[in-house]
Protein backbone atom coordinates (compact mmCIF):
# COMPACT_ATOMS: atom_id res chain seq x y z
CA UNK A 1 0.00 0.00 0.00
CA UNK A 2 2.64 2.56 -0.94
CA UNK A 3 2.06 5.67 -3.01
CA UNK A 4 3.06 5.22 -6.64
CA UNK A 5 6.76 4.65 -7.04
CA UNK A 6 8.27 3.89 -10.39
CA UNK A 7 10.59 0.97 -10.92
CA UNK A 8 12.40 0.76 -14.21
CA UNK A 9 13.52 -2.55 -15.65
CA UNK A 10 16.14 -2.02 -18.31
CA UNK A 11 18.31 -4.06 -20.59
CA UNK A 12 21.54 -3.11 -22.33
CA UNK A 13 22.93 -5.02 -25.32
CA UNK A 14 26.42 -4.27 -23.99
CA UNK A 15 25.59 -6.57 -21.06
CA UNK A 16 23.41 -9.21 -22.72
CA UNK A 17 23.17 -11.55 -19.73
CA UNK A 18 22.11 -8.87 -17.27
CA UNK A 19 18.98 -7.08 -16.27
CA UNK A 20 18.94 -3.71 -14.49
CA UNK A 21 16.18 -2.70 -12.11
CA UNK A 22 16.17 0.79 -10.69
CA UNK A 23 14.22 3.35 -8.76
CA UNK A 24 14.59 7.07 -9.35
CA UNK A 25 16.97 8.37 -6.64
CA UNK A 26 17.10 4.82 -5.37
CA UNK A 27 19.23 1.72 -5.70
CA UNK A 28 19.99 0.09 -9.05
CA UNK A 29 20.00 -3.68 -8.90
CA UNK A 30 22.08 -5.63 -11.40
CA UNK A 31 20.68 -9.13 -11.85
CA UNK A 32 20.84 -11.97 -14.32
CA UNK A 33 18.20 -12.52 -16.99
CA UNK A 34 15.95 -14.57 -14.66
CA UNK A 35 14.90 -11.31 -13.06
CA UNK A 36 12.49 -10.82 -15.96
CA UNK A 37 10.85 -14.14 -15.06
CA UNK A 38 10.52 -13.00 -11.45
CA UNK A 39 8.83 -9.81 -12.61
CA UNK A 40 6.22 -11.92 -14.41
CA UNK A 41 5.50 -13.71 -11.10
CA UNK A 42 5.23 -10.36 -9.36
CA UNK A 43 2.96 -8.71 -11.89
CA UNK A 44 -0.10 -8.89 -9.65
CA UNK A 45 1.63 -6.55 -7.21
CA UNK A 46 2.59 -3.87 -9.69
CA UNK A 47 0.87 -1.83 -12.34
CA UNK A 48 2.71 -2.44 -15.54
CA UNK A 49 3.42 0.75 -17.44
CA UNK A 50 4.42 -1.20 -20.51
CA UNK A 51 2.83 1.40 -22.75
CA UNK A 52 5.71 3.65 -21.80
CA UNK A 53 8.39 1.31 -23.09
CA UNK A 54 11.22 3.30 -24.59
CA UNK A 55 14.25 2.12 -26.47
CA UNK A 56 17.39 3.39 -28.13
CA UNK A 57 18.75 1.43 -31.02
CA UNK A 58 21.69 2.23 -33.23
CA UNK A 59 25.34 1.71 -34.01
CA UNK A 60 28.27 1.04 -31.78
CA UNK A 61 31.57 2.62 -32.77
CA UNK A 62 34.99 1.90 -31.37
CA UNK A 63 37.52 4.70 -31.81
CA UNK A 64 40.85 3.87 -30.14
CA UNK A 65 40.03 3.80 -26.42
CA UNK A 66 36.62 5.34 -26.88
CA UNK A 67 33.28 3.68 -27.39
CA UNK A 68 30.58 5.78 -29.04
CA UNK A 69 27.01 4.56 -29.37
CA UNK A 70 24.59 6.61 -31.42
CA UNK A 71 20.96 5.52 -31.31
CA UNK A 72 17.50 6.57 -32.32
CA UNK A 73 15.22 6.78 -29.32
CA UNK A 74 11.80 5.35 -30.03
CA UNK A 75 8.65 5.08 -27.99
CA UNK A 76 6.41 2.55 -29.68
CA UNK A 77 6.29 3.40 -33.36
CA UNK A 78 7.45 6.99 -33.06
CA UNK A 79 11.00 8.31 -33.04
CA UNK A 80 11.53 10.82 -30.25
CA UNK A 81 15.18 11.77 -30.39
CA UNK A 82 18.77 10.71 -30.66
CA UNK A 83 21.00 9.39 -27.91
CA UNK A 84 24.78 9.53 -27.87
CA UNK A 85 26.70 7.47 -25.35
CA UNK A 86 30.43 8.01 -24.98
CA UNK A 87 32.69 5.82 -22.90
CA UNK A 88 36.41 6.07 -22.25
CA UNK A 89 37.27 2.42 -21.67
CA UNK A 90 40.66 2.37 -19.89
CA UNK A 91 39.48 4.48 -16.97
CA UNK A 92 37.16 3.33 -14.18
CA UNK A 93 37.19 6.46 -12.03
CA UNK A 94 34.87 8.91 -13.74
CA UNK A 95 36.36 12.07 -12.35
CA UNK A 96 39.82 11.15 -13.57
CA UNK A 97 38.81 11.24 -17.23
CA UNK A 98 35.91 13.67 -17.38
CA UNK A 99 38.02 16.43 -18.96
CA UNK A 100 39.31 14.04 -21.60
CA UNK A 101 35.76 12.86 -22.33
CA UNK A 102 34.59 16.46 -22.67
CA UNK A 103 37.37 17.29 -25.10
CA UNK A 104 36.59 14.22 -27.18
CA UNK A 105 32.84 14.91 -27.22
CA UNK A 106 33.31 18.55 -28.15
CA UNK A 107 35.40 17.46 -31.13
CA UNK A 108 32.29 16.01 -32.79
CA UNK A 109 29.36 17.39 -30.78
CA UNK A 110 30.47 20.97 -30.31
CA UNK A 111 27.96 22.83 -28.14
CA UNK A 112 25.80 19.73 -27.72
CA UNK A 113 28.38 18.16 -25.42
CA UNK A 114 26.70 17.64 -22.04
CA UNK A 115 27.62 18.84 -18.58
CA UNK A 116 28.96 16.45 -15.97
CA UNK A 117 26.36 13.70 -15.32
CA UNK A 118 24.60 13.81 -11.97
CA UNK A 119 25.60 10.21 -11.18
CA UNK A 120 29.08 11.53 -10.46
CA UNK A 121 27.70 14.15 -8.09
CA UNK A 122 28.78 12.93 -4.71
CA UNK A 123 30.81 9.84 -5.51
CA UNK A 124 33.94 11.55 -6.84
CA UNK A 125 36.39 8.71 -6.68
CA UNK A 126 34.22 5.63 -6.72
CA UNK A 127 34.57 3.04 -9.43
CA UNK A 128 32.24 3.45 -12.39
CA UNK A 129 29.75 0.67 -12.86
CA UNK A 130 27.26 -0.31 -15.59
CA UNK A 131 24.53 0.74 -13.14
CA UNK A 132 25.76 4.33 -13.56
CA UNK A 133 25.20 4.03 -17.32
CA UNK A 134 21.66 2.76 -16.80
CA UNK A 135 20.80 5.61 -14.43
CA UNK A 136 21.86 8.07 -17.12
CA UNK A 137 19.73 6.32 -19.73
CA UNK A 138 16.78 6.36 -17.34
CA UNK A 139 17.20 10.12 -16.85
CA UNK A 140 17.53 10.69 -20.60
CA UNK A 141 14.49 8.56 -21.39
CA UNK A 142 12.43 10.34 -18.75
CA UNK A 143 13.44 13.69 -20.22
CA UNK A 144 12.36 12.48 -23.66
CA UNK A 145 9.07 11.11 -22.31
CA UNK A 146 8.24 14.48 -20.81
CA UNK A 147 8.94 16.34 -24.06
CA UNK A 148 5.98 17.37 -26.09
CA UNK A 149 5.71 15.46 -29.30
CA UNK A 150 6.16 17.99 -32.10
CA UNK A 151 3.92 17.24 -35.10
CA UNK A 152 6.09 16.99 -38.18
CA UNK A 153 4.77 18.00 -41.54
CA UNK A 154 5.24 15.47 -44.34
CA UNK A 155 8.50 15.98 -46.20
CA UNK A 156 8.89 15.04 -49.82
CA UNK B 1 -1.76 -2.74 -4.94
CA UNK B 2 -4.51 -4.82 -3.41
CA UNK B 3 -4.18 -7.23 -0.52
CA UNK B 4 -3.14 -10.80 -1.05
CA UNK B 5 -4.18 -13.75 1.16
CA UNK B 6 -0.63 -15.03 1.53
CA UNK B 7 2.45 -12.84 1.30
CA UNK B 8 4.83 -13.12 -1.59
CA UNK B 9 8.03 -14.63 -0.20
CA UNK B 10 11.50 -14.13 -1.63
CA UNK B 11 14.71 -15.55 -0.22
CA UNK B 12 17.95 -13.57 -0.36
CA UNK B 13 21.20 -15.32 0.39
CA UNK B 14 24.88 -14.43 0.36
CA UNK B 15 28.13 -16.20 0.98
CA UNK B 16 29.85 -15.33 4.23
CA UNK B 17 33.16 -16.93 3.48
CA UNK B 18 33.68 -15.76 -0.10
CA UNK B 19 33.71 -12.02 -0.60
CA UNK B 20 32.68 -10.41 -3.88
CA UNK B 21 30.32 -13.19 -4.92
CA UNK B 22 26.88 -12.22 -6.22
CA UNK B 23 23.93 -12.43 -3.88
CA UNK B 24 21.36 -15.10 -4.61
CA UNK B 25 17.67 -14.36 -4.88
CA UNK B 26 15.19 -17.20 -4.99
CA UNK B 27 11.46 -17.43 -5.53
CA UNK B 28 9.79 -20.71 -4.50
CA UNK B 29 6.22 -21.29 -5.60
CA UNK B 30 3.49 -23.29 -3.95
CA UNK B 31 3.85 -27.09 -3.92
CA UNK B 32 2.64 -28.52 -7.19
CA UNK B 33 -0.67 -30.36 -7.55
CA UNK B 34 -0.29 -34.15 -7.47
CA UNK B 35 2.44 -33.62 -4.96
CA UNK B 36 0.96 -36.04 -2.43
CA UNK B 37 2.05 -39.02 -4.52
CA UNK B 38 5.61 -37.87 -4.99
CA UNK B 39 8.41 -38.75 -2.63
CA UNK B 40 9.85 -35.25 -2.64
CA UNK B 41 8.38 -31.78 -2.36
CA UNK B 42 8.20 -30.17 -5.78
CA UNK B 43 7.98 -26.43 -6.24
CA UNK B 44 8.47 -23.96 -9.04
CA UNK B 45 11.78 -22.18 -8.57
CA UNK B 46 13.34 -19.04 -10.01
CA UNK B 47 16.98 -18.38 -9.13
CA UNK B 48 18.54 -14.99 -9.77
CA UNK B 49 22.09 -13.80 -9.15
CA UNK B 50 22.23 -10.15 -8.13
CA UNK B 51 24.51 -7.31 -7.09
CA UNK B 52 25.16 -6.81 -3.39
CA UNK B 53 22.53 -4.07 -2.87
CA UNK B 54 19.78 -6.70 -2.99
CA UNK B 55 18.33 -6.09 0.48
CA UNK B 56 18.14 -2.29 -0.04
CA UNK B 57 16.46 -2.92 -3.35
CA UNK B 58 13.88 -5.35 -1.94
CA UNK B 59 12.95 -2.83 0.75
CA UNK B 60 12.55 -0.16 -1.95
CA UNK B 61 10.25 -2.58 -3.82
CA UNK B 62 8.04 -2.80 -0.75
CA UNK B 63 9.28 -6.02 0.82
CA UNK B 64 10.11 -6.22 4.50
CA UNK B 65 12.44 -8.64 6.18
CA UNK B 66 10.69 -11.52 7.86
CA UNK B 67 13.69 -13.29 9.36
CA UNK B 68 17.39 -13.81 8.86
CA UNK B 69 19.82 -16.50 9.93
CA UNK B 70 23.31 -17.81 9.35
CA UNK B 71 23.92 -21.34 8.07
CA UNK B 72 27.29 -22.99 8.51
CA UNK B 73 28.09 -26.43 7.26
CA UNK B 74 28.98 -28.50 4.23
CA UNK B 75 27.63 -29.02 0.76
CA UNK B 76 27.84 -32.41 -0.93
CA UNK B 77 26.91 -33.28 -4.50
CA UNK B 78 25.83 -36.50 -6.16
CA UNK B 79 25.02 -35.83 -9.80
CA UNK B 80 22.38 -33.14 -9.77
CA UNK B 81 21.47 -33.85 -6.14
CA UNK B 82 22.72 -31.45 -3.55
CA UNK B 83 22.97 -32.47 0.09
CA UNK B 84 23.56 -29.72 2.63
CA UNK B 85 24.48 -30.52 6.23
CA UNK B 86 24.34 -27.36 8.28
CA UNK B 87 23.72 -25.75 11.60
CA UNK B 88 21.38 -22.80 11.85
CA UNK B 89 22.49 -19.79 13.90
CA UNK B 90 20.22 -17.12 15.26
CA UNK B 91 21.43 -13.54 14.66
CA UNK B 92 21.32 -11.65 17.95
CA UNK B 93 21.44 -8.14 16.54
CA UNK B 94 19.75 -7.49 13.16
CA UNK B 95 22.27 -7.29 10.35
CA UNK B 96 25.21 -8.22 12.56
CA UNK B 97 26.55 -11.62 11.53
CA UNK B 98 29.41 -11.52 14.04
CA UNK B 99 27.13 -12.03 16.98
CA UNK B 100 25.30 -15.33 16.51
CA UNK B 101 24.24 -18.33 18.55
CA UNK B 102 23.27 -21.82 17.41
CA UNK B 103 19.55 -22.45 17.23
CA UNK B 104 20.14 -26.06 18.24
CA UNK B 105 23.04 -28.44 18.74
CA UNK B 106 21.84 -30.57 15.82
CA UNK B 107 22.67 -30.31 12.18
CA UNK B 108 19.94 -30.05 9.58
CA UNK B 109 20.29 -32.33 6.56
CA UNK B 110 18.64 -31.15 3.41
CA UNK B 111 18.48 -32.93 0.07
CA UNK B 112 17.44 -30.89 -2.91
CA UNK B 113 17.60 -30.86 -6.68
CA UNK B 114 17.01 -28.09 -9.17
CA UNK B 115 15.77 -29.67 -12.38
CA UNK B 116 13.85 -28.59 -15.49
CA UNK B 117 10.08 -28.63 -15.17
CA UNK B 118 8.37 -31.99 -15.58
CA UNK B 119 11.27 -34.22 -14.58
CA UNK B 120 9.32 -35.95 -11.85
CA UNK B 121 11.50 -39.07 -11.96
CA UNK B 122 14.08 -37.04 -10.04
CA UNK B 123 12.03 -37.50 -6.88
CA UNK B 124 12.47 -41.26 -7.18
CA UNK B 125 16.26 -40.83 -7.33
CA UNK B 126 16.03 -38.67 -4.26
CA UNK B 127 14.02 -41.29 -2.40
CA UNK B 128 16.55 -43.97 -3.33
CA UNK B 129 19.38 -41.82 -2.04
CA UNK B 130 17.49 -41.00 1.14
CA UNK B 131 17.08 -44.74 1.80
CA UNK B 132 20.88 -45.09 1.79
CA UNK B 133 21.23 -42.56 4.57
CA UNK B 134 19.07 -44.59 6.96
CA UNK B 135 19.33 -45.17 9.90
CA UNK B 136 21.91 -42.38 10.30
CA UNK B 137 19.55 -39.77 8.90
CA UNK B 138 15.84 -40.11 8.36
CA UNK B 139 14.87 -37.72 5.53
CA UNK B 140 11.23 -36.91 5.17
CA UNK B 141 9.21 -34.80 2.82
CA UNK B 142 8.07 -31.62 4.51
CA UNK B 143 4.74 -29.89 4.13
CA UNK B 144 5.48 -26.14 3.91
CA UNK B 145 1.90 -25.24 4.79
CA UNK B 146 2.29 -26.80 8.22
CA UNK B 147 5.26 -24.56 8.89
CA UNK B 148 3.78 -21.22 7.82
Amino acid sequence: GQTGKLMYVMHNSEYPLSCFALFENGPCLIADANFDILMVKLKGFFQNAKANKIESRGTRYQYCDFLVKVGTVTMGPSARGISVEVEYCPCVIANDCWNLLMEFMQSFMGNHAPGIPSVFGTKHDSIYSPADTMVQYMELFNKIRKQQQVPVAGIR
Amino acid sequence: RGRRPSPFVLRARRSMDKSGMPWHLRYLGQPEIGDKNRHALVRNCVDIATSDNLTDFLVEMGFRMDHEFVAKGHVFRKGIMKIVVYKIFRILMPGNTESIEPLSLSYLVELNVVAPAGQDVVSDDMRNFAEQLKPLVHLEKIDPKRLM
